[in-house]
């Protein structure tokens, strides 16, 4: 006699397949808590890899973006200074084109040259502004770039240098954010300290006046001009910030497509998890402990 | 002509074989949940009948043996998979343990990377600023002691393990010798023609916890069972257990002996080969890894400091601690210098340059570790963890399944099905009746002869 024989200890596949299932139900429910579809490395080794580059992108543009906002505040602050000398120049244009009058007396031209003296004092202010305890005009240097010399001819010495700093702004662009004053006040031939200076001194000594305004002009003319640089500046960094602003957003929509979990796929696995536990156990508690013996009599 | 009395005997007999069956099946019912336990069959088979003139008489039952239901190929496909089993088991297991140090995480390896590349751009932003260097400072020991924190928790994995090594090989020689043992009563049961199979049951059971712990392969012979590694070290040679040792070598970890032979590279199979692959390939290559990425960023840091000027005006000196030449750049990673003034940010000597931290940031773009950017480079070490576990699970869930399957048809073979028991109960025990009433008719027959005289 010859019978299909089946394993009668069919307990240990039941116990693992319900292991299996409780397994599945643990994995939704730790993505659901998590959000995330990659809780450890081996659920998507490629994934994880990618997130990995992906969150270093993420914290570079993140670092463009605060490197970009601290920088914002020098250059608007330069550009800000420089307004005000440019305000400056123009109110000692028209002193000078004052003083040129020939009906001026000695002791009026000698006023408006003290009003000069005083727009220099003012300008030296400016061109040593400062941000966040930084000189702005000073090149590389950290010291006080202007000060009152008797030694220079303009009468203002230069204690910065030519040095100028670039910043990262973005992956492989980097923008310089200064330019150094012996560029901006000082260069020669548009010195604008010395341009005041000659102005004073032809205003007192009643030669060359006009002239002298002249110079005023050019060295006005020169600032409006370096000016032009910090706007530049200033525009291509908002540029730049819009665009790591918008990479951003592709960045953490790249991470949510390779790392976020499926919220809707994972809650129905789970309740599809859940239900398979439930139907095993029920199997499990109706495999009846029930042989042959119980209807022998 | 026969007579009553060989008629009663054949009664008797048939009584004595059907209590020796029922005797079995009450066996196989008392055994059904034992491990490794084979049911056995009732083997009757006819006595020899006698002829006497032209008639050939039949002499009754008997109980020829009871015989054990296995399949010795099925067995040993059973103990291989075993192996396959215990080997994956334990590399599962031990690399699951590695994974968590490269989970991605605030802190791990890659995001301070990040971090001490962020630390260095906000620098360039003022760069004489002493809370922005210190910053650049505080990141470049937060990734020296995530590298020395994975580096030294990877040791401690491996020294776990080692410990585990030692624990298998001691198991292996208590299982080595309990068959060893077996296999004496069973070679001294079977010389005298005894049923040896509740040993060799035991000693399957044994085989197989054996196959799970060290790779076996087994010759048959007369003598019992040799069993001896895949490379062929004995491992049981007939009555004699060959105890395995371990010793430590010169790099501290232990190594397999068996006599004088180290055989640590030949065990592939069972938990001692997922734990030697685990300890002796994966962990160690992490380990060079790490030491790579390490090294590679202290390197290029420190050439970066050494193209600049610090703060002082002095020429950069270097920023990591040198690394070691050869392995040990991970454990030993730590920041050279712990006055902020001294990071070289300037190109041009003055403080407010930040010209030479460029030189810096361009370390994150550089192929630096085999053609890798450092973030890169760490990914990838990454994904071969997160690879090996996940390859590594496949291979396990299916290994189960197999091993799984093979233990159905073993059960569909070998175990012990009650249905069948109970209707084998029924079988016998109806044939005992029958055999009883048989000796019963045949004792009134008797009486009937001894009255026909008392009468007569």
């Amino acid at each position: 006699m010859s019978t299909i024989r089946v394993n009668p200890q069919i307990l240990p596949d039941l116990l693992s397949a319900l292991g299996n299932t409780r397994q599945q139900a643990d994995t939704a429910t730790l993505q659901l808590a998590t959000g995330s579809r990659i809780n450890q490395p081996s659920d998507d080794p490629a994934g994880a890899a990618q997130l990995i580059s992906n969150r270093d992108q993420t914290s570079q543009a993140d670092t463009f973006l605060r490197s970009i906002s601290s920088v914002n505040g020098l250059l608007q602050t330069a550009d800000s200074t420089l307004s005000s000398v440019v305000t400056a120049l123009q109110r000692a244009i028209s002193l000078g084109v004052q003083g040129a009058n020939g009906t001026l007396s000695g002791a009026d031209r000698t006023d408006v040259a003290n009003e000069l003296t005083g727009i220099q004092q003012q300008l030296i202010g400016l061109a040593n502004t400062s941000y966040q305890g930084e000189f702005i005009f000073s090149g590389t240097s950290t010291a006080q770039p202007f000060a009152a010399s008797s030694v220079s001819p303009s009468g203002v010495s230069y204690a910065g240098n030519g040095g100028t700093n670039t910043i990262q702004a973005g992956q492989n662009y980097s923008l310089q954010v200064n330019l150094p004053g012996s560029q901006v006040f000082t260069a020669p031939g548009t010195d604008v300290f010395q341009s005041i200076s000659d102005l004073i001194t032809a205003l007192q000594t009643n030669t060359g006046i006009s002239g002298a305004v002249g110079a005023v002009s050019s060295a006005f003319s020169h600032i409006t001009g370096q000016r032009v640089f910090y706007g530049n500046a200033l525009n291509q960094l908002d540029t730049q910030q819009t665009f790591l602003n918008s990479e951003k957003v592709d960045l953490a929509t790249a991470e949510n497509t390779i790392g976020g979990a499926d919220l809707a796929k994972t809650a129905s696995d789970l309740t599809q998890a859940q239900l398979a536990v439930n139907a095993e156990l029920a199997a499990m508690g109706r495999i009846s402990q029930s042989s042959l013996f119980d209807y022998l009599k | 002509m026969s007579n009553l009395l060989s008629t009663l005997f054949i009664g008797t007999g048939a009584l004595a074989a059907n209590q020796g069956a029922l005797e079995a099946t009450a066996n196989n019912v008392a055994n059904v949940n034992t491990p490794g336990y084979s049911r056995k069959v009732s083997v009757f088979t006819e006595t020899p009948p006698i002829v006497l003139g032209n008639l050939t008489f039949g002499t009754g039952v008997s109980l020829n043996k009871l015989e054990s239901v296995r399949d010795a190929v099925l067995q040993l496909r059973i103990q291989e998979e075993t192996g396959q089993q215990g080997a994956l088991d334990a590399l599962v297991g031990g690399l699951k343990q590695v994974q968590t140090l490269f989970t991605l995480q605030n802190g791990d390896i890659g995001s301070q990377i990040s971090n001490l590349f962020s630390s260095v751009s906000q620098l360039s932003t003022d760069p004489s600023s002493l809370p922005l260097r210190q910053g650049v400072l505080t990141a470049a020991s937060n990734l020296a002691s995530a590298f020395r924190n994975t580096a030294s928790n990877l040791a401690a994995q491996r020294a776990n393990l080692d410990l585990s090594v030692t624990q298998a090989v001691a198991q292996v020689n208590t299982v080595t010798q309990q068959i060893a043992g077996l296999n004496g009563q069973i070679t001294g049961l079977e010389n005298l023609h005894h049923d040896a199979s509740a040993f060799v049951d035991q000693r399957d059971v044994l085989i197989n916890q054996l196959s799970g712990l060290i790779d076996v392969s087994q010759i048959r012979s007369d003598s019992g069972i040799t069993l001896t590694t895949s490379n062929g070290t004995a491992l049981v040679a007939g009555t004699q257990g060959l105890s395995l040792s371990t010793q430590t070598d010169s790099s501290g970890v232990q190594h397999v002996f068996a006599g004088v032979n180290d055989i640590t590279s030949q065990l592939n199979a069972g938990q001692l080969g997922g734990l030697l692959t685990v300890r002796d390939q994966k962990i160690p290559a992490l380990l060079s890894g790490l030491d790579s990425l390490a090294a590679g960023l202290a390197t290029a840091f420190n050439a970066a400091n050494a193209a600049g000027t610090d703060l002082n005006g002095n020429v950069g000196g270097n920023f990591f601690v040198p690394p070691p030449s050869g392995s040990g750049a991970a454990t030993n990673m730590a920041v050279a210098i712990t006055d902020p003034a001294l990071i070289a940010a300037s190109s041009d000597g003055s403080a407010g340059s930040n010209g030479n931290l460029a030189n810096f940031s361009a370390i994150h773009d550089q192929a630096l570790v085999s053609g890798e950017t450092p973030s890169n480079y760490y990914g990838n070490l990454v994904f071969s963890v997160g690879n090996d576990v996940s390859n590594g699970s496949s291979e396990l869930q299916s290994s189960q399944l197999v091993l799984q399957q093979l233990n159905d048809q073993r059960g569909s073979i070998s175990g012990v099905s009650l249905d069948e028991e109970a209707a084998h109960m029924v079988e016998y025990q109806r044939a005992y009746e029958a055999a009883a009433r048989m000796v019963t008719t045949v004792d009134q027959m008797l009486q009937t002869v001894i009255h026909m005289g008392a009468n007569g």
